[in-house]
């Protein structure tokens, strides 16, 4: 059985990934792999093993098991997640978000979401290269993209749900618009 | 562990940080090379995902340090050196071994009984 380094490079900085190994560390195991390969021409599953059994051998730490602290990130990112959405929805229709006004909300879920972001960034940090200094596994282009138009979404959602409710049903001009016209009053029947 | 079976992989893996820092020893050196050298011994091929571990731990115990430099045409390659402890450590160790080795053999059958 053989792998190309490129398969092998990515296998393996998953699985040291996995073990929470701190991004320059990383680099330092995979540039030996790359270096170790480019000197004897050998087949990195031959020389190293199956990816997941050298990070293992590697680091000499066994994969972590969830714990409540991953929980609790977990638990914080969707809550700041549903805030931040949610206070912001709430600017644009005027809606409460649950107790709080949507100022509110949009301030607890930044305090929530700071420090979660914070702590997430300081664990996964980048794979450094120690040969060039480069990032050996980079965010696809396409990634800020998916998220920023994720986040995106339900505000446009919001928007176009906004500009239906206040439409008027019976002409389709915009019912803000509609209420603006004055209205005429019923015209009195002359008496014979 | 990947190694060829010239040898009990255990006799291997017990002797193989002594040997690698001995190796290290001798001038400034990388892992390929070093692999060549200990082939060259009469160890067996070691390969690389037992190797670099070996000297990953050698350097965390402060035995050893390395420094990436650029490869002539290739990749940069990562140099080991010896420190003043890994000096030290390893006439200790040296020592330790012969005499465990002496031990050892005192222990064994001599060739002439076995046969």
């Amino acid at each position: 059985m053989s792998t190309d380094l490129g398969t092998y490079r990515r296998d393996l900085i998953l699985a040291l990934r996995l073990r929470e190994v701190p991004g320059d560390r990383i680099g330092e195991i995979v540039a030996e792999v790359e270096s170790h390969v480019a000197d004897t021409g050998e087949d990195p599953l031959d020389a190293f093993g199956p990816a997941r059994e050298y990070a293992a051998t590697a680091t000499g730490r066994p994969r972590p098991r969830w714990g409540w602290a991953d929980l609790l990130i977990a638990v914080a990112a969707g809550a700041a997640g549903w805030l931040l959405a949610g206070g912001l929805l709430g600017l644009l229709s005027g809606d409460p978000v649950g107790p709080l006004p949507p100022w509110a909300a949009l301030a607890l879920g930044a305090a929530i979401a700071l420090p979660t972001v914070r702590h997430l960034r300081r664990t996964a940090s980048a794979v450094r290269d120690p040969r060039t200094g480069e990032d050996m596994a980079p965010l696809p282009r396409w990634v800020p993209w998916l998220l920023g138009g994720t986040l995106a979404l339900p505000l446009v959602a919001a928007a176009v749900d906004r500009r239906v409710l206040l439409t008027d049903g019976r002409t389709g001009a915009p019912a803000i618009l509609c209420r603006r016209r004055p209205r005429r009053a019923p015209r009195e029947q002359e008496s014979p | 562990m990947p190694t060829d079976s010239l040898w009990p992989s255990d006799w291997l893996r017990a002797v193989l940080p002594l040997c690698v820092l001995a190796v290290v020893a001798e001038e400034e050196t990388y892992g390929y090379a070093v692999a060549q050298r200990l082939r060259e011994a009469g160890l067996g091929a070691v390969k690389g995902g037992t190797l670099y571990p070996v000297l990953n731990r050698l350097e965390e115990e402060g035995l050893v340090r390395s420094s990436w430099r650029e490869g002539a045409g290739g990749p940069g390659r990562k140099f080991f050196t010896v420190t003043a402890a890994g000096r030290a450590e390893l006439v200790g160790r040296t020592t330790a071994w012969h005499l465990f080795t002496e031990r050892a053999t005192a222990v064994l059958p001599s060739l002439e009984a076995s046969r």
